[in-house]
């Protein structure tokens, strides 16, 4: 794909005779060396899971955060370069809280995503809070008073809804296993599974209750939550 | 208190000032105010001179700040059997001027034994109103006829006085005397003078926040007075559909005594 | 006692001019809730001092399908307010692909309003609709912000003349005896006229029109009630 190098792929705000902009492209394959993570939205709730690289014995894995909370309602998972999520999750807790301030009442999903993307496109020009693109992929998951919701979004500031999706570097094989396994009239436990069966393919060590996370935003109540080790092993076990 | 025992040499004597400056200041405190703020007329107060003699008009609405205190008040007071007054201003300032110079014009007349001159009235209430200097508020039309014609005057709070065909008083003057600016003409008949009062008045309840309700007219001849209190009436107030009614029982009460009256007949003064 | 004094007054005193942008153009707004409607009024009169400036000067305005407001104070400060609230109305709908709901406009005029703590919209706002859950709501504010939701209110110059009336008639405060049935729609407009039609007897700034937005289900109806012009 990018076999021809040019000096097109130095700037990041400088379109190629193709009408490419590499450092976006270059962006997008970075997410795909990141580590797997999945997104299942069901009628009951949005599930989240993804593999943690325990690269040492000595890690401790709890220090490996990559669900995180965005509003009470809505929480994302990311693959890529974890320390720019960072940044766009810090943005996002802002404009939820911001809109709460403002017109009392939760922020939908899609305009959360909506004000993470606008953010991610601000890059290169002077006084941008980030001199190239960020280099990672979320999966935005929340209840809102449209139902659950599932969306994932690029470098590119593009972003897409779904109802279940695989990033990272599995992403291939697991979402060809999630499209063979989803089904629209599945319940939040069986989701669950399917999240974590589904990372149990792509992953190269054995999963465990040290090497995945899980979380999930039921309809039931809108809440977000990250499953505790009890919680998770409880799901291991459904396996 | 030694300055007052002093006999004054003469000249003003400011020995109330200090005391009116403290009752101005106590004044700013709200509700705890000593000086209670007055029911003022911000009112339309007319007259003109017509061919045999004067009519005066006036509106009938008194406020207290931005309420209504009175929606049909009398604003054109006797002064003699030949001599009215339109008031504008503070109302007990109107009534109590008009009434005494009413008293007093009577006493003149008992004296003099001959009917009073209009310039008598104005020149006594002028010169009460200037010993005041301004602190009476009563801004008066004073109209009448008399051994010399129909005259009119306006005087002032201060006591000023103004002597003029046709004049206007009241926070409505300007609404007025723009319809006698544009209506008025020398040797008016009677009724067209009168309609061009009215609608010089109606014009101040129309435009003028200070004034409202209805028209009072007062006609003045050498044949005599004729009054006409609310000539013009404002319309009436809308009728709900939905009348007020409190079913017995809506306020509660606590404890019910009935106790027996006796009434004794005759007068108790008798005893 | 001291020798009494010449009166200061007859010494020129030095004299201060401010800057006053702010000035009052009277007029009352009122809104009642009901379980399922809402309706929102406010006379016509635009004065200042003892001058009628206009006779048809609206005070209500449609913000969405199912809110309205009405606003009383400065008139210049109030067209701007409701000028600036519909634009980020509509801005709301472009960035979040929905109408805003009523107690979602009521916490944005408050968060507008506080904005400007240190210069103030002269304005005494009413937000009056219907919330998400088709329940008749009405916010009361003050010009800096502070909001409540109530089932009635009243600002503006008629204020102290009908807050007790509705005290009275909505609240039930003088009884124990409280109605079963709530009032009717229509019922509740024939005692906004009612009201109106008082406050006008008495009140010198409010006069000429009322203009009355009934917001329900169906959505928001429009009807104007002639007042006394004096």
């Amino acid at each position: 794909m990018f076999l021809t190098r040019s000096e097109y792929d130095r700037g990041v705000n400088t379109f190629s005779p193709e009408g490419r902009l590499f450092q976006v492209e270059y962006a997008i394959e970075a997410i795909k060396l990141g580590s797997t993570a999945i997104g299942i939205q069901t009628s009951e709730g949005v599930v989240l899971a993804v593999e943690k690289r325990v690269t040492s014995p000595l890690l401790d894995p709890t220090s490996i955060e990559k669900i995180m909370e965005l509003d009470s309602h809505i929480g994302c998972a990311m693959s890529g370069l974890t320390a720019d999520a960072r940044t766009l999750v810090d943005k996002a807790r802002v404009e939820t809280q911001n809109h709460r301030f403002t017109y009392d009442e939760p922020m939908t999903v899609e305009s959360c995503t909506q004000a993470i993307c606008d953010y991610a496109l601000q890059f290169g020009e002077e006084g941008a809070p980030m001199s190239r693109p960020f280099g990672v992929a979320l999966l935005v998951a929340g209840v809102d008073e449209y139902g659950p919701s599932l969306f994932h979004t690029d470098p590119s500031g593009t972003f897409v809804k779904y109802e279940a999706k695989a990033i990272g570097a599995g992403s291939e094989g697991a979402q060809t296993a999630l499209q063979e396994s989803y089904s629209s009239s599945m319940t939040l436990a069986e989701a669950e599974v399917l999240a974590l069966s589904t990372l149990k393919q792509v992953m190269e060590e054995k999963l465990d209750n040290k090497n995945v996370e899980l979380a999930s935003v039921r309809s039931s109540d809108a809440k977000f939550k990250i499953y505790s080790t009890a919680e998770l092993e409880a799901v291991i076990e459904r396996l | 208190m030694e300055a007052s025992l002093e006999i004054p040499k003469g000249g003003f004597s400011f020995d109330l000032c200090k005391r009116n400056a403290w009752l101005e200041s106590q004044a700013n405190y709200g509700s705890s105010s000593i000086i209670k703020k007055a029911k003022k007329t911000g009112t339309t107060i007319a007259g003109i001179i017509f061919k045999d003699g004067v009519v005066l008009g006036a509106d009938t609405r008194a406020t207290s700040g931005p309420i209504v205190a009175d929606k049909n008040c009398e604003k054109i007071h006797y002064l003699a059997p030949n001599i009215f007054c339109c008031g504008a201003g503070t109302s007990a300032d109107c009534e109590n001027v008009t009434e005494m110079m009413a008293s007093n014009l009577t006493l003149h007349r008992l004296n003099t034994g001959r009917e009073c001159r209009v310039i008598t009235a104005v020149t006594m209430l002028s010169q009460y109103l200037f010993r005041y200097q301004g602190y009476i508020s009563a801004a008066l039309v004073v109209g009448g006829v008399d051994s010399t014609g129909p005259s009119l005057y306006t005087i002032h709070p201060h006591g000023s006085v103004d002597q003029l065909p046709f004049v206007t008083m009241g926070s409505g003057s300007l609404a007025a005397m723009a319809v006698f600016e544009a209506g008025y003409q020398e040797g008016l008949e009677r009724q067209p003078g009168i309609d061009l009062v009215r609608a010089a008045i109606q014009s101040g309840i129309d435009n003028d926040l200070g004034s409202g309700s209805n028209v009072d007219i007062t006609v003045i001849t050498p044949e005599g007075v004729q009054r006409f209190r609310n000539l013009d009436k404002a319309e009436p107030k809308y009728k709900s559909k939905n009348p007020l009614f409190y079913p017995k029982g809506t306020t509660k009460y606590y404890d019910e005594i009935i106790s027996k009256v006796a009434i004794i007949e005759g007068d108790a003064m008798e005893q | 006692m001291q020798a009494p004094q010449l009166p200061t007054s007859q010494v020129e005193q030095p004299k201060e001019s401010r800057f006053s942008p702010y000035q009052n153009n009277g007029g009352t707004c009122l809104a009642l809730a009901g379980a399922d409607f809402c309706i929102i009024a406010a006379d016509s009169r635009l004065s200042l001092g003892y001058s009628i400036l206009s006779r048809n000067t609206p005070k209500v305005a449609q913000l969405t399908t199912k809110t309205c407001i009405a606003s009383s104070g400065c008139n210049a400060d109030m067209v701007t307010l409701q000028k600036y609230l519909k634009f980020k109305i509509q801005m709301y709908l472009h960035q979040h692909g929905k109408e805003m709901s009523t107690p979602a406009v009521a916490q944005m005029l408050a968060t507008t309003l506080y904005h400007r703590r240190f210069f103030p919209y002269y304005t005494f706002n009413i937000v009056g609709g219907l919330d998400q859950n088709g329940e008749g709501c009405v916010f009361s504010y003050d010009a800096i912000g502070c909001f409540e939701r109530l089932k009635y209110t009243v600002s503006g110059s008629g204020h102290a003349l009908i807050e007790p009336f509705l005290d009275n008639l909505v609240a039930y405060k003088n009884t124990d005896n409280k109605p079963t049935i709530e009032r009717s729609c229509d019922e509740t407009l024939e005692l906004v006229k009612d009201i109106f039609s008082s406050a006008g007897e008495r009140d010198i700034y409010t006069g000429d029109f009322v203009d009355i937005y009934i917001i329900d289900k169906n959505g928001t109806r429009y009807e104007q009630f002639p007042l006394k012009k004096d």
